[in-house]
């Protein structure tokens, strides 16, 4: 074997390393977490704790349905997570369109400032964001969980790069000319076109909604209302957490983000790296 | 079908006017060219007459309503793009009938309406192919079935053969052709390819800056251009153009031109050219050969020559000028030979500078 080769496999053995251990450690919590669930608690504080399935699972899942109405709380985060996408994607994608179709005075001021606001740590919105949630009379609603993020920068900036990259300004003017109000441009031609950044924006947007424990934790108050962010840090308060239980519930809390991104990886990535080189 | 006229049209963007004060008529069935070279405002004009621009001033007529503050759809007009501009994600059939589903019409008459113009066009075997599935005169075909199927007051083509090569443009400018012979309608095209332009249109509008230059039938343009830019527009090789004065001594009267050269004036020079002027010579009506008598005659050398096939095209340094003249003769001539060219009288145009 020449030296050349030789160098080459040991790039690509340095290459594949690298891609395993990296795997291995984003997956480590996943599967450490799925293998906490099914132990009990004085198993997950042995030591060394155990790394292998045990057979506690209807125990815990038992106990879990005890300290929660876990269903009740994974339905919630589902309507939380799943209408604030559907609300995300439509509304940041009609915004988006609106600055890439329309010329109007001071559009680069707006588009900058929205642009810049992106900046400000979401940690230092939270008190104006609960002084206004209150103010509207919205406190221990859903809908001040996800209502707020329809209409979001990142979304809308997003969006909007998609379409300068991949829509021409004259397949509107064709739409124009074939009699489609503006409305009718945005929703039977340029929808249809923009479906990857729509898929971008959708799953970035679940998994926030789906993780958001900062909101939920300042809106909602009564258990029955409460989000699996919420439900799961609200049973680490009891004396003895039943642990077991705890990672029952939080693996099962990533099974539909687990599944949406199985179904939207390809458009999410499409999305994600679209204009980044020419076609 | 439809007239057209635009009446005191003009068109600025900030500071800058780039249509100025546009008159023009267009009668009922005619096939207009709007020619000139890029930035002239054709484009513009020929939103404007869409209504997907508004004018600063002036009315666009249609038959006989002023349709300024219509949109274009109620306007009825067609608009074939010059990237074709087809729904990516929908197919032949739906990019054709798109127009037709927005206006509601029953969809089996869509069906009708969408199976008889891809017969026209001899699409009726792509419909169902998406446009990224279709060579380019194929989506040509296809946006032009979009524009043909509603039956339109008024069609409007913005450049729509300069994105194909040019053997399928020679066809497909065959094609609109047959096409508007067949259907009528009036026809507004932008071009900046005279060819296109003289082959194509009933009568041709000169725009360059913002301003009509000229406006008449293809052989119009060709025999009496109005001013310098018209004859250095229309033809090809272009006109030479060669700027001088004219002089008069005794009862004859010479142009002097510049680099010191005379040639006499024909006795068809206009009253209105006196003093500085601009000639104008078609480099084909430049006959290479002897002197000859009744003439103008220029004796040059010949700087070089580039052939084309059919003719070559010699390129004449005569004083300190440079002219192009044609040679459909094929003779072989050596660089820096003597050259006499003659040409008519009658052929000289004369432009007051």
């Amino acid at each position: 074997m020449s030296t050349k080769s030789l160098s080459l496999s040991a790039t690509a053995t340095a290459k594949y390393g690298f891609l395993i251990v990296s795997v291995l450690i984003t997956i480590f919590p996943f599967v450490w977490v799925a293998m906490m669930g099914s132990h009990t608690r004085a198993e997950i504080f042995s030591a060394p704790p155990p790394f292998y399935f045990g057979d506690d699972i209807l125990n815990n899942y038992q106990r879990l349905l005890e300290i929660m109405p876990f269903w009740l709380v994974l339905w919630n985060s589902l309507t939380v997570a799943t209408l604030g996408t559907i609300g995300a994607v439509f509304f940041c994608s009609l915004c988006a369109y609106g600055f890439f179709a329309f010329e109007f005075r001071g559009k680069n001021i707006v588009f900058g400032l929205m642009v810049a606001s992106m900046m400000v740590p979401p940690v230092l919105m939270l008190i104006p964001f609960f002084l206004t949630v209150k103010f509207l009379g919205l406190l221990d609603t859903h809908f001040a969980i996800w209502f707020p993020g329809v209409a979001n920068a990142f979304g809308i900036f997003l969006v909007r790069q998609y379409m300068v990259s991949s829509i021409s300004k004259e397949l509107l003017d064709a739409a124009k000319i074939d009699g489609c109000s503006h409305f009718r441009i945005f929703w039977s031609v340029v929808m249809p076109l923009i479906k990857p950044a729509m898929a971008t924006v959708g799953i970035v947007m679940f998994i926030g909604l789906w993780n958001n424990f900062l909101s939920p934790l300042i809106v909602l108050s009564s258990p029955d209302k409460y989000v699996l962010t919420l439900a799961l840090r609200s049973v680490q308060s009891f004396a003895n957490t039943p642990w077991g239980a705890v990672m029952l519930g939080t693996f099962l809390s990533m099974l539909p983000l687990l599944i949406a991104f199985l179904f939207f990886s390809r458009q999410m990535m499409a999305g994600l790296t679209a204009g980044a080189v020419k076609g | 079908m439809s007239s057209l006229d635009l009446l005191g049209i003009s068109k600025s963007f900030g500071a800058t006017e780039v249509l100025k004060n546009i008159d023009i008529h267009v009668s009922e069935g005619e096939f207009i060219a709007l020619v000139g070279p890029s930035g002239c405002g054709k484009s513009t004009l020929l939103r404007l007459i869409s209504g997907l621009d508004e004018p600063t001033s002036g009315d666009v007529v249609l038959g006989q309503h002023v349709v300024n503050d219509l949109t274009p759809r109620e306007r009825n007009v067609a608009m074939v793009f010059q990237s074709y501009a087809l729904y990516p994600h929908m197919n032949v059939a739906e990019n054709i009938g798109f127009n037709l589903r927005i206006s509601g019409v029953p969809k089996a008459e869509i069906n009708q309406r969408v199976a008889d113009t891809a017969a026209i066009l001899d699409l009726t075997e792509l419909l169902t192919r998406k446009p990224s599935q279709l060579s380019g005169g194929q989506r040509q075909r296809v946006a032009m079935g979009r524009a043909l199927v509603r039956n339109p007051s008024l069609f409007l083509f913005d450049e729509p053969l300069s994105n194909l090569d040019a053997k399928l443009r020679v066809q497909m400018r065959e094609e609109i052709k047959r096409l508007h012979a067949k259907v009528r309608t009036t026809s507004i095209y932008v071009t900046h390819d005279q060819i296109e332009a003289m082959t194509l249109a009933d009568r041709i509008v000169i725009l360059n800056e913002g301003i009509i230059q000229q406006v008449g039938t293809p052989k119009e343009l060709y025999t009496k251009p109005a001013n310098p830019f018209v004859a250095g527009f229309i033809g090809s090789p272009s006109m030479n153009l060669l700027e001088g004065k004219l002089t008069q001594s005794g009862d004859t009267i010479q142009i002097e031109l510049d680099g010191g050269v005379t040639l006499p004036c024909p006795q068809t020079a206009p009253q209105s050219a006196s003093g500085r002027v601009i000639i104008g010579m078609r480099p084909e009506h430049l006959h290479l050969g002897e002197a000859a008598a009744g003439a103008i005659n220029i004796t040059g050398r010949l700087d070089h020559v580039e052939p084309t096939g059919a003719q070559n095209h010699l390129k004449v340094k005569f004083g300190k000028n440079t002219i192009t003249a044609t040679d459909n003769t094929l003779q072989d001539l050596a660089s820096n030979a003597e050259v006499t060219l003659s040409l008519p009288t009658d052929k000289l145009h004369i432009f007051a500078n």
